[in-house]
């Protein structure tokens, strides 16, 4: 009974860190068309500037955590405005240059900090009790209210502002979207904005429990590719379920045999999924 | 009128050898090099240079020339230098046998991609590419009793003790690999590829079997690169998880696409020029991969076609001729 609570509260948070990557991930795709590679680049970088401001430089948590999001946000928009959009014709052109980037990024973080994981501080320190038997620090807890609200946040801002129903349009067709007005490059920054916020958020809230680490991108951006491809490239709804089924199953699969196996999981069902029903759980556009 | 047919054949042969005085003359270049450079590691270094380059070409006779997009090529180089290794390693089979076993499982793996893979196309193909070699990647963590988990197995039998005879055995692979490469992508056959990368429906609707073209490319794209994964293996006398990884898989695209991609030789010509810039940017160690992935994302970004191909480009332009079919 034990072992169930602690699969439910673990998986919860688990699912939700990869709802807030996989969403941004899933945005520009959607959007854009662009697979970004250096997605959970942005992520790594939200943990390591957190960690400079808050604990290199000792400004406040909400100071730091504000101009650490901001700042992912803007470093996205450079990417996608000087990096991304002169490459935007070619699908593989883009995949290549976001991969070089995320590499890129990596060495940079290796060369300024060094190969060793860094600690961040807690956001908020205290242990909490859940349903009366399982252990949780409050740092998880929190990372899953912070991103339970963001996916709220999301959905009402894409279904009930302007700016929103925009980059729905435009994700829906690119030159109707043109032929009333809205600017698809505009759209775009905006789009990798906001996918880099939530990135960078993810690893903000993260850092704290599982340090901050130069290789840190690589295992979420394959968890990240098997909850958009589960849930159907493109299909925010999908990335949502689909990061349901996958955190909690890895929960279930690390907890019942090994982490090993956790891995071997995410890549079976991107492959599988990609074979067997290559659009995904909710996915509209097919593979072929 | 039997003149005339007769003075064609001969001028055809004049062309053929002409276009290939320039390869001649690189093969004959790298042939001489013993003679002149003692440095072993310059050797070494330039061994590593030749399997690279038939990893590289293989790839690029998949994605550069067919169009598609895999991110998974270590699922044949590691699945050829597992093969190798383990064969070695537990039945002491020497690399005579050992690698054309190993590219012949490697083929074999490229068929078992190669069939699924129908289905997908573009970024879809290049994540499940990426997902397959994945899968083999932590199944050798998995079976780590046989496969000695992420160290590996040492102690694989080497091809040859005498370093400059391994450099001419590096050399005749990348002859004979990249040779039949060529000769794919240079025949009708290659024209087929072409169209299929260009568009896929008009190349079905002239009569390509663009199923079975696509099939075959996989297999032979798997069969080169194991071979020269087995190679790998018998030449670093090792073999480990790093010849499986996504970073070997991402090195082999970000090599072929800073040479240029469809062009079988732009590839090679990138591998050889980021190897050396590697090993030349050792002076700066501590900055060396900080410089050496923004030499690779400027490359993206600003030469978008390519080193070689921008290259030939630019001499055309400068000695005048008309600019003809690109990369050729």
């Amino acid at each position: 009974m034990k072992l169930l609570a602690e699969i439910l509260v673990y998986g919860a948070v688990q699912s939700a860190v990869y709802a807030l990557l996989a969403l941004g991930f899933c945005l520009i795709f959607g959007a854009a068309g662009v697979v970004n590679l250096a997605h959970t680049a942005f992520y790594m970088v939200g943990a390591y500037l957190i960690y400079t401001f808050m604990d290199l430089l000792g400004l406040g948590l909400y100071l730091s955590l504000l101009i650490s999001v901001i700042g992912v946000g803007v470093i996205g928009m450079i990417v996608q405005q000087f990096f991304i959009r002169p490459l935007m014709k070619s699908e593989m052109s883009v995949m290549m240059i976001t991969l070089a980037i995320a590499y890129f990024v990596q060495e940079l973080i290796l060369s300024f900090y060094g190969p060793v994981d860094r600690n961040v501080r807690r956001f908020v320190e205290a242990k909490l009790t859940i349903f009366g038997m399982v252990d949780i620090d409050s740092q998880r807890m929190l990372t899953l209210a912070v991103a339970v609200v963001l996916i709220v946040l999301l959905w009402l801002f894409l279904n009930k502002t302007k700016a929103g129903k925009a980059i729905l349009a435009v994700a829906q067709d690119r030159e109707g979207a043109i032929f009333i007005g809205i600017n698809p490059d505009r759209v775009f920054l905006q789009v990798i904005f906001i996918s880099a916020l939530l990135a960078s958020i993810a690893g903000a809230f993260i850092s704290p429990t599982l340090g901050a680490r130069p290789h840190m991108w690589e295992h979420p951006l394959i968890r990240c590719f098997a909850v958009v491809i589960l849930g159907g490239l493109g299909s925010l709804e999908g990335a949502i379920l689909a990061a349901i089924i996958i955190g909690y199953s890895e929960v279930v699969v690390s907890f019942a045999v090994s982490s090993y196996l956790g891995e071997l999981l995410a890549f079976i069902i991107i492959l599988g999924v990609l074979i067997k029903m290559p659009s995904g759980l909710m996915g509209s556009k097919t593979g072929t | 009128m039997k003149m005339r047919s007769k003075e064609s054949w001969r001028s055809r042969c004049l062309s053929i050898l002409g276009r290939m005085v320039p390869y001649l003359i690189v093969i004959g270049a790298l042939s001489i090099v013993p003679v002149f450079v003692k440095s072993y590691y310059i050797i070494d270094l330039l061994i590593l240079c030749n399997i690279y380059a038939v990893f590289l070409a293989s790839w690029d006779l998949l994605t550069g020339y067919t169009g598609q997009i895999s991110f998974g090529h270590s699922l044949f180089i590691g699945g050829g230098a597992y093969t190798a290794g383990l064969l070695n390693f537990y039945l002491h089979l020497s690399p005579l046998i050992t690698i054309p076993i190993a590219g012949l499982v490697a083929a074999g793996f490229g068929l078992g991609l190669g069939i699924p893979a129908l289905r997908l196309r573009g970024p879809y193909l290049a994540l499940a590419t990426f997902a397959a070699s994945g899968i083999l990647s932590v199944l050798t963590s998995v079976f780590w009793k046989y496969t000695g988990g992420e160290d590996g197995l040492y102690g694989i039998s080497s091809l040859t003790d005498n370093i400059v005879a391994k450099y001419y055995l590096s050399l005749a692979l990348l002859v004979i690999c990249c040779g039949a490469l060529l000769l794919i992508v240079k025949s009708r056959y290659g024209i087929g590829l072409l169209s299929i990368r260009e568009d896929e429906i008009a190349s079905m609707a002239s009569g390509i079997n663009t199923s079975k073209y696509k099939i075959v490319i996989f297999t032979v794209s798997g069969l080169f690169a194991g071979v020269a994964g087995a190679f790998y293996c018998h030449n670093q006398l090792h073999v480990g998880t790093e010849e499986l990884s996504l970073s070997l898989s991402i090195l082999v695209v970000l090599m072929s696409v800073a040479g240029g991609i469809g062009t079988i030789i732009g590839p090679i010509f990138g591998g050889y020029l980021l190897i050396f810039l590697n090993e030349w940017l050792r002076f700066v160690e501590d900055f060396r991969m900080l410089i050496y992935t923004g030499a690779v994302v400027m490359i993206l970004l600003f030469l978008p076609r390519g080193i070689l191909p921008t290259f030939i480009l630019m001499v055309r332009y400068l000695i005048g001729t008309r600019i003809s079919r690109s990369g050729d």
